[in-house]
């Protein structure tokens, strides 16, 4: 194996969305995760914003290309077109602000009624590190996790504190969901031919694509 | 003033007085009168049963390019039979090292509907070095009674014409009937049809063929491209066809001359069309923008704008007292709650806006303050849209301009007026423009429609940050200045900011077909474009598609899409 890889040299793609209300901290999450940076003064996302990253999840290179959107009310009906193809969502909250974590139930409806049923979902709670303004207490955001069928982790954009764990943690689920996929595939009589995109599930959408590498068996 | 004679056309000659172009039609002694040339052409030659199947789009911009001084058209007939008038991108000279490469007598052209009138001519192509020429002269007359006088005829000369000045070549071959050709220039004029009684279209085609790169069209097979812009590898050459040179911006001394003496504007429309093609230096700015936002009315003088001033500034602090009052007061209002959220938004906002810049960085900045009281102001003024982001794009450069809350506020909520409806609840207003957007493409680029269409990209989501808040994100600060200035003259079309939608993403469809973009990797791309659009060339090639829209552009686009206006 190579030790070198080039940025476009991946085996995964995974398209990731970020969503939730509006200010609690979605695009500082993506640039902590894609740049290492974090900045309180950074604008507004107006529709959707793109980041991409590759990490080694197993012995596999998954590049996330991760879409940022928009979190007020007001543009939630367009929020949705973005979600086609999603084989990940990260659904963020802001643990001072109460309110942002009563709206994930929606969030979480809209999402599920926009994607398909294998999508890997984590319930994040950002801001961690107002710890003296905390308004959702840890329990109450993970009984709801737990109830619903998804990860949580409680994260700080500003102190760089689980934001690589949380990405990491998404990416490797959906690479276990895709790698079930490709057994179960492996099954059929008929096979799947090797390099050929790879569906978790939704009907025509490419949602994991599996990349002949030059180096591939 | 002196008329000029812009174009001898057919039966109409074209005269221009300043701004105002006449029309004198053969027979009539009368002249009409049109601002809008492009308008006329279209009524008239639409409405001349004689020439209906002609397609006639002169963008008036090309007229003026064109514009000769030519005083006497019986002067211009003989010169232009003498082949003395040579096109300014083609020079045709010295016929002694010109070769004939195709003659055909008996080519016809019919004026009217009468027999009678037919103009028989002599139709040549004429090789000279490596370029192509196309003449077609009409017989001296043996009739004598002819309706039509020698100088009429000689007014349908066809004078050596460069092939790289002809857009494109329609022919009819009936298996009953007549054959004829249309040639159509790349501004968009053609040539009366050309009649060939004695067949022969074929052979005028494929002697063409010989000496110049000649296309079928794809989607109508008798339609033959000469200069192939709907071929992708050729496609940046239609940039380089229209749109006028772009001008530096209008400086204080220009800017007094559009003024009277008591401060009125004398000639909007001059005024606005001087602004679209340069823009108008920073230092003028903070007036000209209370002009084309309609804070300011054009025929008002001086002093009654300081009176306006005055009056509006009194008016936006009782507004801005009404909202500060509730804060104060101990939470009662019913409104209390979306008041609340309106207030967190909009502090959320006003931190994250344009904090780049020196005018909104640091902390403290006053300057962010007066962005949200004005955000927060509007939202009670217009309690029905209340707060939305993207707002605060769109008051940015307007505080930045105005440096003055007051004015910032009012220029800001005519700004609204007009697009508003882009931060409805229901998005009506963006779903609009993307409608008229996707038909407006459906007519300046059918390949590219049909391509968004194949892959489920015709909703033009991308776009939506583009149309949202008016390019804002898409161009660093003063070229934003720029481009809204001259959005806001609404020449030549209050919807220009579609068009430059369309110029974008036309100026990248080899890139979007070519890589077989699907929805994801069209709309990452559109977003990557981000800082990286060219303004000056991306507003002529606007202008160009807008043009060449004309008024099927204008009635793709639904009444009621922004920008609204009264």
């Amino acid at each position: 194996m190579a030790a070198y890889r080039a940025d476009d040299d991946y085996d995964y793609l995974f398209k990731l969305v970020l969503i939730g209300d509006s200010g609690v901290g979605k695009s500082n999450l993506l640039s902590r995760f894609a740049k290492n940076e974090f900045n309180l003064e950074s604008k507004s996302t107006i529709g959707v914003e793109f980041a991409t990253r590759s990490i080694r999840v197993d012995d596999k290179i998954v590049k996330a290309q991760i879409w940022d959107t928009a979190g007020q009310e007001r543009y939630r009906a367009i929020t949705s077109a973005y979600y086609r193809g999603a084989v990940g969502a990260l659904l963020v909250y802001d643990t001072s602000r109460h309110v942002t974590f009563e709206n994930v139930e929606r969030w979480l409806k809209e999402l599920r009624a926009h994607t398909d049923s294998n999508i890997v979902i984590m319930l994040v709670g950002n801001k961690a590190d107002l710890r003296h303004l905390r308004a959702v207490p840890t329990e109450e955001a993970k009984a709801f996790a737990e109830k619903e069928n998804t990860y949580f982790m409680e994260t700080s954009a500003l102190e760089a504190l689980n934001v690589e764990t949380a990405f990491t943690e998404v990416l490797t689920q959906i690479h276990h969901v895709v790698s079930r996929k490709a057994l179960d595939a492996g099954d059929d009589p008929l096979g799947l031919p090797k390099g050929q995109t790879i569906n978790v599930g939704s009907k025509d959408d490419v949602s994991a694509v599996k990349k002949v590498g030059c180096c591939s068996a | 003033m002196q008329n000029m004679i812009v174009r001898t056309f057919m039966c109409v000659k074209v005269l221009k007085t300043g701004n105002l172009f006449k029309v004198k039609k053969k027979g009539e002694k009368e002249e009409s009168s049109f601002y809008d040339m492009e308008a006329y052409f279209h009524c008239y030659f639409f409405e001349n049963k004689l020439l209906k199947h002609l397609e006639f789009q002169i963008p008036a911009a090309m007229l003026e390019m064109e514009a000769q001084d030519l005083s006497d058209d019986a002067d211009y007939a003989a010169a232009s039979q003498e082949g003395m008038l040579s096109s300014k991108k083609s020079s045709f000279s010295d016929l002694e090292n010109a070769e004939i490469v195709y003659l055909k007598e008996k080519v016809t052209i019919n004026p009217t509907q009468y027999a009678a009138d037919r103009i028989s001519g002599k139709l040549k192509l004429i090789k000279q070095d490596s370029s192509l020429f196309m003449t077609w002269m009409p017989y001296k007359s043996r009739i004598s009674n002819a309706r039509l006088s020698e100088r009429d005829k000689s007014l349908y000369t066809i004078k050596p014409v460069s092939f790289t000045d002809i857009q494109s070549i329609r022919v009819h071959t009936p298996k009953i009937g007549w054959q004829y050709a249309v040639v159509i220039l790349s501004s968009g004029l053609a040539y009366p049809p050309l009649y060939f009684y004695n067949g022969g279209v074929q052979e005028f085609l494929a002697t063409i063929k010989q000496h110049v790169y000649i296309v079928r069209s794809s989607e109508n097979t008798n339609l033959f491209h000469i200069n192939n812009f709907e071929d992708p590898l050729q496609f940046d050459k239609i940039s380089l066809v229209w749109g006028k040179p772009r001008q530096s911006p209008l400086q204080l001394e220009e800017w007094g001359m559009f003024l009277d003496a008591e401060g009125r504007v004398v000639s909007p429309s001059d005024l606005k069309k001087r602004i679209f093609y340069g823009g108008v230096d920073h230092s003028l700015r903070k007036e000209i923008w209370k002009f084309l936002l309609g804070f300011y009315a054009y025929d008002s003088t001086y002093t009654q704008r300081r009176y306006l001033s005055t009056i509006k500034k009194s008016e936006y602090e009782t507004l801005k007292n009404e909202w500060q009052s509730i804060s104060i007061s101990t939470e009662q209002s019913i409104k209390e709650t979306q008041f609340k959220e309106t207030k967190f938004l909009i502090d959320k906002d006003v931190v994250r806006t344009d904090r780049m810049l020196p005018f909104y960085e640091g902390d403290e900045n006053e300057n962010v303050n007066i962005l949200r009281d004005i955000l927060m102001t509007y939202s009670f003024y217009n309690f029905e849209i209340g707060y939305c982001q993207g707002m605060n794009d769109f008051l940015s450069p307007i505080l930045y301009v105005m440096e003055d809350e007051s004015e910032a506020f009012w220029c800001f909520v005519y700004l609204m007026e007009r697009f508003g409806p882009n931060f409805k609840h229901d998005q009506s207003g963006m779903k609009f423009q993307f409608f008229a957007l996707s038909k407006l493409m459906e007519i300046l680029d059918k390949p590219l429609h049909d391509y968004f269409e194949e892959n489920n990209c015709l909703n033009y989501l991308f776009c939506f940050r583009w149309i949202l808040v008016q390019f804002k994100r898409e161009f660093e600060y003063e070229e934003i200045m720029r481009l809204w200035e001259i959005l806001w003259t609404h020449y030549p079309s209050e919807h220009l900011h579609l068009y430059i939608c369309i110029a974008i993403l036309k100026t990248h469809r080899i890139k979007i077909m070519g890589e077989l973009m699907d929805f994801d990797t069209l709309f990452k791309y559109i977003n990557e474009l981000s800082c990286h659009i060219d303004l000056d060339s991306v507003l002529s090639y606007s202008e160009a598609l807008c043009m060449s829209a004309g008024k099927n552009g204008a009635a793709a686009i639904p009444p009621g899409t922004p920008p609204v206006v009264a």
